[in-house]
Formats: C-alpha cells, sequence, structure tokens
C-alpha cells in the first residue's frame, strides 16, 4: 500500500457496478423488448 | 442475419469487452497517487460522458438533414440515437457523483458543467418522451428535430463551461488543443474504453433502430 494515497476503492468499485448495472441493464431490455 | 441480431452481437462483443477494460483499469493500470482508487472512475465516466454528448451531436445533424430531405431513416436514426444518448447520460449523471464525493466531498453541486449535463440527460428524457405523447407521424419527426437542434446547440457549452465558468469540475486533459496531459499507460486505458463505449453506441443503436423498424411495419400492417 502506498503511503498518503487516499483509501476510497469502495467508491471505485460502487461506481464500476453502476455502470455495468446501467448497460448490461438496457442490453437486456432491448433483448427481451421483441417478445412483447 | 437480421439488423437486430447483427446489433446484439455488437452489444455482447461490446459488454464483453467492457469486462476486459474493467480487468485493465483494476489490475494492469497505476493509481493516481493524489485521488487513489477513486480516481480510475474516470476510465467509465468519461468515455460515457463523450458518447452522451456525440450522441446528441448525431441527432442534432440527422435532424438537421431529416428537416431538409424527409428522410425517415434519418428520423428513426435519431430517435435509436437518442435512447442510447440517455443511458450513456445516465452513466455519466451517477458514476460522476460516486466519483465526486471522495474528491470534492459532495455528491452533487450546482456548477455549470454538472448542471448542463444534467440538461442534456432531461432534453434527452423530453426527446423520448415527447415521440411516445405524439401520434402523428409526421409531426412527431418534425417536433423531434426541432428539439434534437436544440440538443445540439446545448453540447459546446457542455464542452467548455469549465472554461467559461469557474466551476468544481476539472478542466479536459484529453480533449484539448494541447497533448494530453496523462500518462501513456493511464490514455491507453481510456482510449480502449473509449473504443468500447463506441462498439456499444453501435450495436445498441443498431438494435433500437431494427425495433423501430419493426415497430413501424407492425403499425402499417
Amino acid at each position: 500500500m502506498v503511503e498518503g494515497v487516499p483509501q476510497n476503492g469502495g467508491y471505485m468499485v460502487a461506481a464500476y457496478i453502476v455502470a455495468a448495472a446501467i448497460l448490461v441493464g438496457y442490453a437486456l431490455s432491448l433483448y427481451r423488448r421483441p417478445r412483447r | 442475419m437480421t439488423l437486430i441480431q447483427k446489433g446484439r452481437v455488437v452489444s455482447l462483443v461490446g459488454l464483453v469487452l467492457l469486462g476486459a477494460v474493467y480487468v485493465r483499469a483494476l489490475a494492469f493500470t497505476p493509481t493516481e497517487a493524489t485521488q487513489g482508487l477513486a480516481q480510475k472512475i474516470y476510465y467509465i465516466h468519461v468515455p460515457a460522458a463523450v458518447w452522451a454528448e456525440t450522441s446528441m451531436i448525431l441527432i442534432g445533424l440527422a435532424s438537421i438533414f431529416f428537416l431538409f430531405l424527409g428522410d425517415p431513416r434519418l428520423d428513426r436514426f435519431a430517435e435509436a440515437s437518442a435512447q442510447v444518448g440517455a443511458v450513456f447520460a445516465a452513466v455519466v449523471l451517477t458514476t460522476g457523483p460516486i466519483w465526486g464525493k471522495p474528491i470534492w466531498g459532495t455528491w452533487w453541486t450546482w456548477d455549470a458543467r454538472l448542471t448542463l449535463t444534467l440538461l442534456l440527460f432531461f432534453i434527452y428524457l423530453g426527446y423520448l418522451v415527447m415521440r411516445g405523447a405524439v401520434t402523428d407521424v409526421g409531426l412527431r419527426a418534425r417536433y423531434s428535430a426541432v428539439l434534437g437542434i436544440c440538443g445540439l446547440l446545448l453540447v459546446p457549452f457542455i464542452h467548455f463551461s469549465v472554461l467559461m465558468f469557474r466551476t468544481l469540475h476539472p478542466q479536459p486533459i484529453v480533449l484539448k488543443p494541447s497533448a494530453p496531459s496523462l500518462p501513456g499507460v493511464m490514455l491507453v486505458t481510456l482510449l480502449l474504453s473509449f473504443g468500447v463505449f463506441t462498439i456499444l453506441y453501435i450495436g445498441f443503436v443498431m438494435q433500437t433502430y431494427a425495433l423501430a423498424l419493426a415497430h413501424e411495419a407492425g403499425s402499417d400492417g
């Protein structure tokens, strides 16, 4: 661990999960749309 | 292979490559010394922002040409691009505050860049809601084109807002007249991510365009 580097990895993980959820969610919604 | 199937394949490739970008950003890109791991949000926030704005530029250009040519393919493309642009704007407006909290100490501030990006998202939503509300095809296309051109006019203000106003948001470090002020390995990760978001944009637009086409064919039949 580098001394002095802020410990804020949780925010990075949250942002990556949120972005993936939005993009995968939209892809799934497009996949399901023709079946309605 | 139909257009929607091609779009699905392109989108799937984009999502898989997004996973690869995550791995590269987390494991093979150095941590920035002053911001820590939160700086790595940059690799998804910035490409999403660039495509949220580019998407609106393409809508505006398609709208201008639609008003002159009356080609329904341009209107259909603008609608598809608006859906995808709204999704990318949602990525920007969620990852931005998550980055802002540890770095600025606040989730949100009403500075020019953030406020104008929120306005861009509302224009996307308004565009899509309006398309759903107007049933006359010709009127819907013309109203949409006017709103799309308004959205196009907003984009330069978003990009240059950090130069025109005193803002908390940092100034561009890649899209600027001088060379990017970003170490090479970080720049490569950013460019790879931008490429992946480009693939996602193309795949999503292909699918949305094909769905609109199928919907029109169903309505006509």
